[in-house]
C-alpha cells in the first residue's frame, strides 16, 4: 500500500487507496439439512486520484500493481473537475473493547451452533422446514491518502439467522443475530420464533381503511430508509431531498429520537472510520422529532460547504463493496426506546397491524419519504394477534404518518441483517396509516 | 489456462468438482445532475471452487490463483463434513462433456470504443433531460461488463466463454411545488454498442412523462382488475412466477415442490411461459451456464398447465428432470444460482382495448419500477398509471404499487395480447449475498389481470 501511495504521489494530484480484505465461513442449512459451507478470501483494492484537477477511478485486487493508478489516471482525462479533496490525517476514537473474545472462522464451530439451534426448534415444531445461516467473517480495511489519512481495522463478527416458511403461505418468519463475540444459540430469539411461528396459523386481512401500526424492530427499515434518504447530503445538496431546509425543525413525532451511533459495543457493524477514512461519530439525526443533521460523505459535505460527517461508505440500497463508490449511508441507526412494554402496547388495541417487513419497498418513491409495501406481521383484535396478514398493503410518508406516533416499546433489538443499513429499534406505534385489504 | 485448472481438479478424483476462474474488465461512467461522479475502465479476476464429496457440497471463491490449491483441500474437508451432518446425501444429474470456445461476436462491439466516446455519449443524453425546465436532477449511468471465464470440471468438461452487456440507464428526476417525481429510462441490454445511439426521441418521451406525472394525482388504495403494459407484465411474470420456477428456490419447501408439480393447472389456457437463453439480443442471453451446461429453451407454461422448471446438475437430480442450463454467477464471488434467462409471456389474441373497455373500474399500470418476492407472494411498482373508468382510461396516477398471491393471481390473469416486447435493461437481485444480475431479460404483451390489490398513498 505505501509503494501505491509513493507512486501516486509521483504522478497524480492527490489518490486515496482502499484495501479490503475478507476471510470468511459460512453455513447454510435448508429443510434441516446441511446444504452447503462456503469460504471466502478475498481482496480488492479501489483506488480514486485527482489528475490535473479532475476525479478518476480504478479498482483491482491487491495494491501490488501501479497500473492501477495508472489506470485510475487514464480515466481522469474524461472525468469532470475534483470538487472536494481526500482525507487528511484524523485521530479515530478507539471502539469500546468487550471481555469477549473475537469469532474464529472455523466450520467446526458454525455447523455446532446451526445443530444446536435445529434441536432447540425441532424439540418444539419437528413440523418445520427449517433454514438456518451462520457466518463467521474477519475483515482487513485499511485507507490511505496521499494527503495522509491512514486508517486501518480489523473487524470480525458471527452472524445468524434462522427461520421457516409459514405453512399454507408464501412468506417466512425469520430472526437474525450478529455479534463481534462468539455465542451460544439464542434462547430468547427462538422463544420470540416459536411464538410467532405460533400466531402464523390463521390468515387474517383486514378491511380497506385506516389503522394503527405497530412496527417491529424488522420492519424499521420501512420508516428507517425513507428518512436515510431524506438526510442523504447529495439530495440535500440537490435540494430534492423533502427536509433539505428543515434543519432545526420537527419532522417526525417529538416521541422519536434517532442517532447515528458507530461505536456500539459488540456490534460488527461498528465503525471508527467510514470507506473515505474519515472518522465516524456517536450524534443525533432527529432529536425529539427536530432534525438535527444530515449524513454527508466529502463530495456532499464539500457542495453543502459543511464537514463530512463520516458517513461515506461503498453501500446502497442494492449492494455494496469495494466497487461501490462511497456515497451518503448511515453507520448504524438506533432509534430512542420508550418505555411501554410490547405486550401491553399490543394488549391495548381493538384492532391493529403488527407488522414485522414489506415486500417491495424499493418500488415506492422513498426518496419522498414514501412508502408501499405488501405487509409482512400480525393482525391483532380485541388485544391478541388473530392471525398473520395476508392480502395486506400499507403505505404512507413517513414525515405525515410519522409525526403521530403513540408509543415506543422499552423493548429495543438490533435488526442489522435485514434490508437498509444496519439498526436498532424498538416496536413503534404509529396512530394510523393507510392500509389496503378487504 | 484451462489445462492448469484441469490439472488442479486432477487431485481430487473422487466425488466431482469444479473451478471457474474469470478476467473480468468493467466500464462505469455515472453522472448525478450535471457532475460527473465516476468513471473508471478497468480489470478484475478471481475464481470459485465446488466441491460434492460424499453427498455433501463446500464451495470456495478466491482472488489470488496461488490460493487455489489450499483453498480445493479445505473445500473437499468441508464437503466431507457437510456429509456427516445432511444424512440424505446430494447428488448432481449427468450432464454432456462439453469442450471448446464460446466467444461473443458483436458487431458493433463496445470494448472497441473509446472511454472518451462513451462519455460524451452519456454526457449528451444527461445534457437533455437537465435542460428541461421540469428537471430537479439526473442518474445517468453508462455501464458496460465483459467477463471471459473459464471453466473445467473433474468430468471432462473443459470451456471457454464470454459474456459482454452494455447499457445506459438512469433517472429523471422533476420537481413542482414540492412534489417530486422520478421516471427511468434504459437502452441496450446486450453487446451491440449501436444499440446505445441515436436514442434522443426515446428519451424525450421519458422525460415528458416524468413532467406529466407533476400533475398526477397518487393511486386509491383498494382491489382492482388492471392492465399491464408489456414492461410491467414482463415483471411481473419474472417477479411472481419466475422465481418460482427456479428449482432452487423450492427444492428445500416440500410444500412448494407439491403446489408446483409438473402438469399442476395455473392458470387458463391463454397463458404461455417461456424462458430461452438463446435470444442473445436481449439482455438474459447466453450460450453456456457457469456449471457447463449448454442454455436451452425451457416451456415453463403451456396452455395454463406447469410444463416445465429451470435447473442446476443438483436440483434436476432432487426433481428428477431434465437439465435447463440456467445456473449462472454475476461473477466469482459468488456461487452460481439457479437464474431465469430471458422469461416471458408468450402472445395470446386480445388487442389493448378489448382489455381496457371490459373494465368499469381499474387501473392501466405503465413502466416496471422493480418488484420483490417472497414464496407466492409478489410486489411491485408502476412508473405511472392510468384510471380505467365504464372501460376508457382516465386520469394519469402516480405512486402505485401493487401486490398479490401468484396462484389466485395467475387465474386471474384472464386476457394476453398479441403485442409481445422485452424490455431492453433487464436486471434481477437473488441469493444470500444478493446478486444482482444484468444478464436477465424479461418480454411479455399487454396482459388483463381481473382482481389485484393496490397500494396507493390515497
Amino acid at each position: 500500500m505505501n509503494d501505491l501511495i509513493q507512486y501516486a504521489r509521483q504522478h497524480v494530484d492527490e489518490a486515496e487507496m482502499y484495501w479490503h480484505r475478507t476471510q470468511d465461513t459460512t453455513v447454510r442449512y435448508e429443510n434441516q439439512r446441511l446444504q452447503e459451507i462456503r469460504q471466502n478470501r478475498l481482496s480488492a483494492v479501489a483506488v480514486r486520484v485527482i489528475a490535473h484537477g479532475r476525479f478518476g477511478q480504478s479498482f483491482g485486487e491487491t495494491p501490488g500493481h501501479t497500473a492501477i493508478v495508472d489506470e485510475a489516471k487514464a480515466a481522469s482525462q474524461f472525468g469532470d473537475a475534483a470538487g472536494h479533496r481526500f482525507a487528511e490525517p484524523s485521530a479515530y476514537p478507539t471502539l469500546p473493547e468487550t471481555d469477549r473474545s473475537p469469532v474464529e472462522a472455523k466450520s467446526d464451530d458454525l455447523v455446532a451452533l446451526c445443530e444446536d439451534v435445529k434441536h432447540e426448534i425441532r424439540s418444539h415444531r419437528p413440523d418445520l422446514t427449517l433454514v438456518i445461516h451462520a457466518r463467521a467473517s474477519k475483515e482487513h480495511l485499511v485507507i490511505e491518502t496521499t494527503e495522509g489519512a491512514q486508517a486501518e481495522s480489523e473487524t470480525a463478527g458471527l452472524h445468524l439467522a434462522f427461520g421457516a416458511p409459514i405453512q399454507g403461505a408464501g412468506t417466512s418468519v425469520y430472526k437474525s443475530l450478529s455479534a463481534t463475540h462468539a455465542f451460544q444459540a439464542p434462547d430468547d430469539l427462538i422463544e420470540e420464533f416459536l411464538t410467532w411461528y405460533g400466531w402464523t396459523e390463521r390468515a387474517s386481512t383486514p378491511d380497506t381503511g385506516r389503522l394503527p401500526v405497530i412496527f417491529a424492530p424488522e420492519a424499521a427499515f420501512l420508516y428507517v430508509l425513507p428518512l436515510c434518504f431524506g438526510l442523504n447530503g447529495d439530495a440535500v445538496a440537490k435540494e430534492t431531498s423533502p427536509v433539505f431546509n428543515r434543519i432545526d425543525e420537527p419532522i417526525l413525532s417529538d416521541k422519536l429520537t434517532i442517532f447515528d451511533a458507530p461505536h456500539l459495543p459488540g456490534s460488527p457493524f461498528s465503525r471508527v472510520f467510514d470507506d473515505e477514512a474519515v472518522p465516524c461519530r456517536h450524534r443525533p439525526l432527529v432529536e425529539e422529532g427536530i432534525l438535527r443533521g444530515f449524513l454527508l460523505d466529502l463530495q456532499s459535505a464539500s457542495r453543502l460547504r459543511r464537514p463530512p460527517t463520516g458517513n461515506g461508505f461503498k453501500r446502497k440500497l442494492f449492494g455494496s463493496g469495494p466497487e461501490v463508490t462511497a456515497s451518503p449511508w448511515p453507520c448504524h441507526m438506533q432509534v430512542q426506546a420508550g418505555t411501554e412494554p410490547v405486550e401491553q402496547m399490543i394488549a391495548r388495541q381493538s384492532e391493529a397491524l403488527l407488522v414485522t417487513g414489506g415486500l417491495g419497498f424499493h418500488s415506492g418513491n422513498y426518496g419522498q419519504g414514501q412508502f408501499a409495501v405488501q405487509a409482512i406481521g400480525f393482525h391483532i383484535r380485541d388485544g391478541h394477534v388473530v392471525g398473520r396478514l395476508e392480502g395486506t398493503m400499507i403505505s404512507g410518508n413517513i414525515y405525515a404518518d410519522l409525526l403521530d406516533i403513540e408509543a415506543l416499546s422499552r423493548e429495543t433489538r438490533d435488526a442489522s441483517m435485514g434490508m437498509g443499513p444496519a439498526v436498532e429499534a424498538p416496536y413503534v406505534l404509529v396512530e394510523s396509516l393507510a392500509v389496503a385489504g378487504r | 489456462m484451462r489445462q492448469q485448472l484441469a490439472s488442479l481438479l486432477s487431485e481430487s478424483r473422487q466425488g466431482y468438482t469444479d473451478i471457474r476462474f474469470e478476467q473480468n474488465r468493467k466500464t462505469r461512467i455515472r453522472f448525478e445532475g450535471p457532475r460527473l461522479t465516476e468513471i473508471a475502465d478497468y480489470k478484475t479476476s478471481g475464481g470459485h471452487l465446488r466441491a460434492y464429496e460424499d453427498g455433501g457440497k463446500a464451495l470456495a471463491s478466491f482472488t489470488d490463483p496461488q490460493e487455489a490449491a489450499g483453498l480445493l483441500a479445505s473445500t473437499l474437508s468441508s464437503a466431507r463434513l457437510a456429509a456427516k451432518y445432511r444424512g440424505e446425501p446430494l447428488r448432481i444429474a449427468p450432464a454432456p462433456r462439453l469442450e471448446g470456445t464460446f466467444p461473443v461476436s458483436p458487431t458493433a462491439d463496445p470494448r472497441t470504443v473509446s472511454l472518451e466516446e462513451k462519455q460524451a455519449l452519456l454526457r449528451h443524453y444527461n445534457d437533455l433531460i437537465l435542460a428541461d425546465p421540469h428537471v430537479a436532477t439526473t442518474v445517468s449511468q453508462y455501464e458496460e461488463f465483459y467477463s471471459h471465464r473459464t471453466f473445467v470440471n473433474s468430468e471432462g468438461t473443459s470451456i471457454e466463454y464470454e459474456l459482454l452487456i452494455v447499457n445506459i440507464a438512469g433517472f429523471i428526476v422533476t420537481r413542482r411545488d414540492g412534489v417530486v417525481q422520478q421516471v427511468r429510462y434504459a437502452f441496450g441490454g446486450n453487446d451491440e454498442f449501436s444499440k446505445l445511439a441515436g436514442r434522443d426521441d426515446d428519451l424525450r418521451k421519458q422525460i415528458s412523462m416524468a413532467t406529466a406525472l407533476l400533475d398526477a394525482e397518487p393511486a386509491e388504495a383498494g382491489v382492482y382488475p388492471v392492465v399491464l403494459d408489456p414492461s410491467e407484465a414482463g415483471v411481473f411474470i419474472h417477479e411472481a412466477f419466475g422465481h418460482l420456477s427456479e428449482a432452487d428456490g423450492i427444492q428445500h419447501n416440500p410444500a412448494f415442490r407439491d403446489r408446483l408439480a409438473r402438469g399442476t393447472k395455473l392458470g387458463h389456457p391463454i397463458l404461455g411461459v417461456t424462458d430461452d437463453p438463446a435470444l442473445l439480443d436481449c439482455p438474459g442471453g447466453y450460450v453456456v451456464d457457469d456449471e457447463g451446461v449448454r442454455g436451452q429453451r425451457t416451456e415453463l407454461i403451456r396452455e395454463g398447465i406447469l410444463t416445465g422448471r429451470l435447473h442446476s446438475r443438483e436440483t434436476a437430480a432432487a426433481f428428477d428432470e431434465p437439465l435447463s442450463g440456467n445456473m449462472r454467477a454475476v461473477d466469482s464471488h459468488h456461487t452460481p444460482i439457479v437464474r431465469m434467462s430471458n422469461i416471458f409471456i408468450e402472445p395470446g389474441t386480445s388487442s389493448f382495448d378489448d382489455m381496457v373497455s371490459s373494465i368499469e373500474d381499474g387501473y392501466y399500470l405503465v413502466g416496471a419500477k422493480g418488484g420483490q418476492t417472497t414464496g407466492d407472494q409478489f410486489t411491485f411498482g408502476a412508473q405511472w398509471g392510468y384510471r380505467i373508468r365504464d372501460g376508457h382510461l382516465g386520469e394519469m396516477v402516480r405512486d402505485i404499487n401493487m401486490s398479490g398471491e401468484l396462484f389466485s393471481t395467475l387465474q386471474a390473469l384472464s386476457m394476453v395480447g398479441s403485442d409481445l416486447s422485452f424490455a431492453e435493461r433487464g436486471g434481477c437481485g437473488k441469493g444470500m449475498p444478493m446478486q444482482l444480475n444484468a444478464k436477465s431479460g424479461k418480454g411479455a404483451p399487454h396482459v388483463k389481470i381481473d382482481s389485484v390489490t393496490i397500494g396507493g398513498i390515497r
